[in-house]
């Protein structure tokens, strides 16, 4: 589905990722693990398709197509999707207007009809019970007012609506308390599916206790470092990064 | 002596003297004196009127009044609302003999007062001011037609709505309308002035609306320029405030070719607040110039000053804007806050945020920020699908959507959002989200 070849790139003149190797098959979980700075974001966003961060080298495509050469609106079109690690607030565009807009606009690329309002509201009652959202969402502007894991439980909500063929979470598990976590989870895993993928971009163990990942990398110095199955989770979160970074100098 | 002022010389000396003279006589000697202001004015470095200095200007004609359609152009407050509407034509009140059109507000013709009971007004006509923001009021003083008092008697729910209309067959038309609105101790209402120009002419609109609110009175007040792109409009309105009394204003600059806003507003007894909002929109070579002045003068007053400036293609706007609190008006409390939004290259936006501060104890804070939209909302917004025209917009709007709630009447908060999507690029997009 996805497979990232040699990438590199650059944030404000400065190359944050040197090289990276990754592919991702229908039906699997990937989890990308990292110190801090280590560019576990800068991917996320690269392949988000962020205008302003500068792709030097490789290629990336996404089942076949080019996915460099695609627009953000035009990948997420597509399939893919991005959960921010600091999903941002715009007062006056409403949370619903946003959702109907994003559904729709992905229907329409498919050759799809809209949906009507009526289906839509029931559909996004319906996403929302499930996420243990307040009523008030519906209300409020994009992201307004709300707290750390109200934002991240409403990036899950938006990925359940959109049903991506790729979800790219990053950092969905930071700042939430163990509640949290777990519907964000279910979340996560009531998405699971052998024609589906999702890459997790975390910097702790814990949110792989309830998202067992098929994969697990460690990216360090804007490159992958090592990969493994879960177990290597697990020994990052006994030894720290310290011991995959002592092993990338050896 | 420029072409402008000679003209309106002309326009002085062809009157014949009226009950309020002595006011007219001091106002005109004042103008005459200090002439139009120039960019070397405090509040018109940003404005240069150099260009309307150098035409010749007749008084537009009350006769115009038999052209216009009473049902024409009044997409702005909904129809179908039907509020209470007063027509001014070029300036001159069209009144009825009967003008109990909405419980609780008294309409009157300035004129027919002021012969009735010349001393009853002469509170709001303050003497002659040097002030450079004051020059055109001093104009309109002379030379204004007739006008409208409005007396708001007791809580009024309804709106009132105010059409001033430029209307003429010539070019260079100069119009002056007068507006007086006296609220009563512990009264309330709405009034809404709605400024617009028909057909494709060139006039000059020098309109002010002078307001006074009693102890504990509420006024809801909202003035939208909406003329032609060749009209030049000097509005100033001037707000004196009682104590407990409250104001909320709107300013609404959606179209006019030169528009100067002023504001002026006196915060005279403990207890009196003002809640000012600004929607300046500027584009194509249009430009808009805002001044507001808040005057704290006793204690434990409170002013907010909210203003959102979007300028497109070579467009100007400016939003500038003083609170002065005076000695002894302690625990004085005042915001003002501008943000602006640059859609092109070419456009511009000023802002000028001042305090003058003469007592201790006051709260005041200022800020203004200017940019062009958001990269990471429109990263977000793109991210999710929705192609880019539609993000831009979105978030145009989004930008002046928290002034737009504010307001209080929903009918007139719809018809101008109507008319500011209207405005804005792809705006057929903006209605599909509403």
């Amino acid at each position: 589905m996805l497979v990232i070849s040699d990438l590199s790139a650059r944030v404000a003149g400065k190359e944050i990722l040197s090289g990276v190797n990754l592919k991702v098959n229908a039906g699997e979980v990937h989890a990308i693990m990292g110190p801090n700075g280590s560019g576990k974001s800068t991917l996320a966003q690269v392949l988000a398709g962020r205008e302003d961060y500068e792709v030097t080298k490789g290629s990336v495509s996404f089942e076949g197509r080019d996915l460099l050469a695609m627009r953000a609106e035009e990948r997420a079109r597509a399939g893919l999707f991005l959960g921010f690690q600091y999903p941002v607030e715009i007062p006056g565009v409403n949370n619903v207007y946003l959702l109907k807009a994003a559904l729709n606009a992905k229907r329409k690329a498919a050759g799809e009809p809209e949906v009507d309002a009526y289906e839509f509201l029931a559909l996004i009652r319906q996403k929302m019970k499930f996420m243990q959202m307040s009523e008030s969402f519906l209300t409020r502007g994009v992201n307004e007012g709300f707290s750390g894991g109200e934002k991240k439980r409403n990036e899950v909500l938006q990925m359940l609506v959109l049903e991506p063929k790729l979800a790219i979470l990053d950092e969905t598990d930071s700042g939430l308390d163990i509640d949290a976590l777990k519907v964000v989870s279910t979340g996560v895993n009531s998405l699971r599916d052998p024609k589906r993928a999702v890459v997790l971009v975390t910097h702790y163990q814990r949110l792989l206790d309830y998202v067992i990942p098929d994969q697990v990398h460690v990216l360090s110095g804007g490159r992958i470092v090592k990969s493994g199955d879960k177990s290597l989770a697990q020994e990052l979160e006994r030894r720290g990064y310290d011991w995959v970074m002592g092993a990338q100098v050896a | 002596m420029s072409a402008a002022l000679h003209s309106f010389e002309a326009q002085w000396r062809a009157r014949s003297a009226d009950a309020l003279q002595p006011f007219r006589e001091q106002a005109m000697q004042r103008f005459l004196k200090l002439g139009l202001p120039t960019l070397r004015d405090e509040t018109w470095r940003y404005t240069d009127l150099r260009s309307v200095a150098a035409q010749s200007f007749e008084a537009a004609s009350c006769e115009a009044r038999g052209a216009i359609d009473p049902n024409a152009s009044l997409s702005l407050v909904d129809a179908a609302q039907h509020a209470a509407t007063v027509r001014m034509i070029n300036g001159c009140p069209l009144l009825n003999a009967d003008m109990s059109i909405i419980k609780g507000i008294e309409i009157n013709s300035i004129n027919e007062l002021s012969r009735l009971d010349p001393k009853s007004l002469a509170r709001f006509f303050p003497p002659a001011s040097d002030a450079d923001q004051r020059r055109w009021v001093l104009l309109n003083t002379a030379l204004f037609i007739d006008g409208l008092y409005l007396k708001i008697t007791r809580q009024v729910t309804e709106p009132l709505v105010i059409l001033h209309v430029s209307t003429g067959e010539r070019a260079h038309e100069a119009a002056h309308p007068r507006i007086i609105i006296d609220a009563a101790p512990g009264s309330s209402a709405t009034i809404i002035e709605h400024h617009l120009s028909h057909g494709d002419i060139a006039p000059l609109n020098n309109s002010n609306t002078h307001i006074s609110l009693a102890r504990d009175a509420q006024l809801e007040h909202y003035r939208v320029y909406a003329t032609g792109a060749n009209a030049s409009h000097m509005d100033s309105l001037d707000i004196h405030q009682a104590s407990g009394s409250h104001c909320k204003q709107f300013t609404i600059a959606l179209g006019g070719g030169l528009v100067r806003s002023s504001l002026e507003a006196h915060l005279n007894e403990p207890g009196a607040s003002l809640d000012s909002h600004s929607l300046l929109v500027g584009h194509e070579d249009r430009h808009v110039d805002c001044v507001n002045i808040v005057t704290h003068a006793a204690p434990n007053t409170r002013s907010r000053q909210t203003a959102r400036a979007i300028a497109s293609d070579v467009s100007r706007v400016i939003f500038n804007s003083k609170v002065i609190v005076n000695a002894g008006a302690v625990h004085a409390d005042s915001q003002q806050s501008c943000r602006g939004l640059l859609l092109s290259p070419r456009a511009e936006i000023d802002t000028r945020p001042q305090l003058e501060i003469h007592a201790d104890e006051v709260k005041c804070a200022h800020g203004a920020t200017t940019g062009r939209l958001d990269p990471d909302m429109l990263f977000y917004l793109l991210s999710r699908g929705l192609d880019r025209e539609t993000a831009q917009s979105l978030l145009v709007y989004a930008f002046l959507a928290d002034v737009l709630t504010g307001m209080s009447v929903s009918s007139a908060r719809a018809a101008i959002e109507n008319a500011l999507i209207s405005q804005l690029p792809d705006s057929q997009i903006l209605r599909n989200f509403r």
